[in-house]
């Protein structure tokens, strides 16, 4: 009779027998070392511990589950030690190759993944392209889905076309590296995924102590969900907002009272004011009227398309807030933060948008009358692209 | 001194350049080119192959994309950039003069 040790490899868990598992642990903490400089580590070390989860895989069967001593060897063995090749190749290439020296350390600047388009679900309106974009170009998402907003209107589809285009070939970032490599080489995201190494390393060091091991596992999981609270709350907002309360201890929640009902209702309910805004708008701006209703007083198209915009996020606001409540809760998370945070956080940024126009109209020559044109000239656009479609 | 040793930097110091070979003929995952090397003086391991694949990345020499596989998790399918083929083209010009080299001295 032998003892086994339970672990987990890249998220498949191992049962293994002791002697095993000091010699998986060795082997680990040796590669750990022997990677220490490397700006890839992290991921470097992933790939070898997905290796070893396929192998120990291979060798298992549905009746017998527990990883022998002697396969924890013969794997590490096919496995091979670790070697840090960015030192041994980078000075084997010094010797041969003078000219090649600036680019090793240009390299060595930017550890990690190089930023990448992605789409971003977390906080997303539609399938998330805006929100993947807006952090890929580095402006507020707001900002963003309002030009494409009422650029799908002055393009009529073409827009809207680009997106779904934009859906079909930007793949969406779903793991820890892809989600790094949304921002960069983000601070928060690497630190993230560098602690998450690094206390994973440090738990094998508990393993022996089963109490001390629990309370290891309680203080690394608080840690993390502090730092994916960190990482959330970068990609939520474009502006700084107040933090959110501090999550109380993580227990499991169950669904709240007609969660499985109220949550469609409330998704039919803003997929329909989404439509119900976007006809508004496509209505405005070919006939000059909403559904038939004229506009009040001289008011120009283009600050009826606004005022429909905010129209919408008020009315959008109330349901937007309760989902998210509903949601927190299901997940142990608090409720959101502030119920009309997302209508401020909207007002806000048209605010701002007015304001960079007002201070533009007042500082720079010229701007007046462009200003005055731009109405002019996005219909001369539409109605240009409007008579092409008619002609084809 | 048996021959591997001999050779043990020379074989070391090509392992870059049969891996840029090798991905550049075809979109591979490790498993991939451990087989390909596995009968050739060249067999090497995931040890050494994982890091130096992630030096060549950051060098921008071959990127990866992730891809679901019929069994397991999905798996990392390794290919070359353009910095990477050209790199692949200097690197076999330089091998078939140092292999003319070889050739044309002594006996």
């Amino acid at each position: 009779m032998n003892k086994v040790i339970a672990i987990h490899l890249h998220g498949t868990a191992f049962h293994l027998e002791e002697g095993g598992y000091e010699t998986l642990r060795a082997y680990l903490d040796n590669a750990n070392r022997q990677l220490e400089e490397n700006p890839d580590k992290a991921e470097i070390l992933a790939d070898i511990e997905q290796a070893i989860a396929d192998k120990f895989a291979a060798r298992l069967n549905t009746s017998r589950n527990v990883v022998l001593s002697t396969e924890v060897q013969a794997v590490i063995a096919e496995i091979g030690p670790v070697t840090n090749s960015s030192d041994a190749t980078t000075d084997d290439k010094a010797n041969a190759k003078s000219d090649a020296r600036p680019q090793p350390s240009t390299t060595a600047a930017h550890p990690g993944s190089k930023k990448r388009l992605y789409r971003i679900k977390d906080g997303a309106m539609l399938a998330g392209v805006c929100n993947g974009l807006a952090t890929y170009i580095g402006i507020d998402v707001t900002l963003l889905r309002l030009a494409v907003a009422v650029l799908i209107f002055f393009s009529f589809g073409t827009v809207a076309i680009a997106y779904i285009v934009g859906i079909l070939i930007i793949p969406k970032a779903e793991t820890p590296e892809q989600i790094a490599a949304t921002t960069g080489p983000s601070p928060t995201a690497q630190e993230f995924i560098r602690k998450a190494k690094e206390g994973y390393y440090e738990g094998f060091k508990t393993m022996h102590d089963r109490e001390a091991h629990r309370a290891w596992k309680r203080k690394f999981k608080n840690e993390m969900r502090d730092w994916n609270r960190k990482l959330k709350e970068e990609f939520r907002w474009g502006f700084p907002c107040p933090p959110l309360p501090p999550v109380p201890s993580r227990i499991a929640i169950p669904p709240p009272d007609g969660f499985h009902v109220v949550m469609p209702i409330l998704a039919t309910l803003r997929a329909l004011l989404i439509l119900l805004c976007w006809f508004a708008i496509l209505s405005l701006v070919t006939t000059g009227a909403i559904l038939g209703v004229t506009l009040p007083g001289q008011l120009p198209v283009w600050a009826g398309v606004i005022l429909l915009i905010l129209a919408y996020k008020v009315a959008v606001a109330p349901i937007k807030a309760l989902r998210r409540t509903y949601y927190y809760r299901f997940n142990g998370w608090p409720a959101y933060w502030h119920p009309f945070a997302d209508l401020l956080h909207g007002l806000l940024t048209v605010l701002i948008l007015a304001l960079g126009v007002w201070l533009a109209d007042c500082f720079i020559p010229g701007f007046h009358q462009a200003l005055l044109n731009f109405p002019i000239f996005c219909q001369q656009v539409a109605d240009s692209i409007q008579q092409w479609w008619h002609q084809r | 001194m048996s021959l591997d040793e001999k050779f043990s930097a020379l074989r070391k110091g090509l392992l870059e350049f049969l891996l840029l070979k090798i991905i550049a003929a075809d979109k591979v995952y490790v498993a991939d080119i451990l087989r390909q090397l596995s009968g050739t003086e060249f067999a090497t391991q995931e040890g050494t192959l994982y890091p130096l694949l992630s030096k060549m990345r950051r060098e921008s020499l071959l990127d990866y994309e992730w891809q679901e596989s019929d069994a397991g998790p999905p798996r990392k399918y390794y290919k070359l950039t353009a910095k990477g083929r050209e790199q692949l083209r200097e690197l076999t010009d330089y091998w078939n003069k140092i292999h003319g080299t070889v050739k044309g001295l002594g006996p």
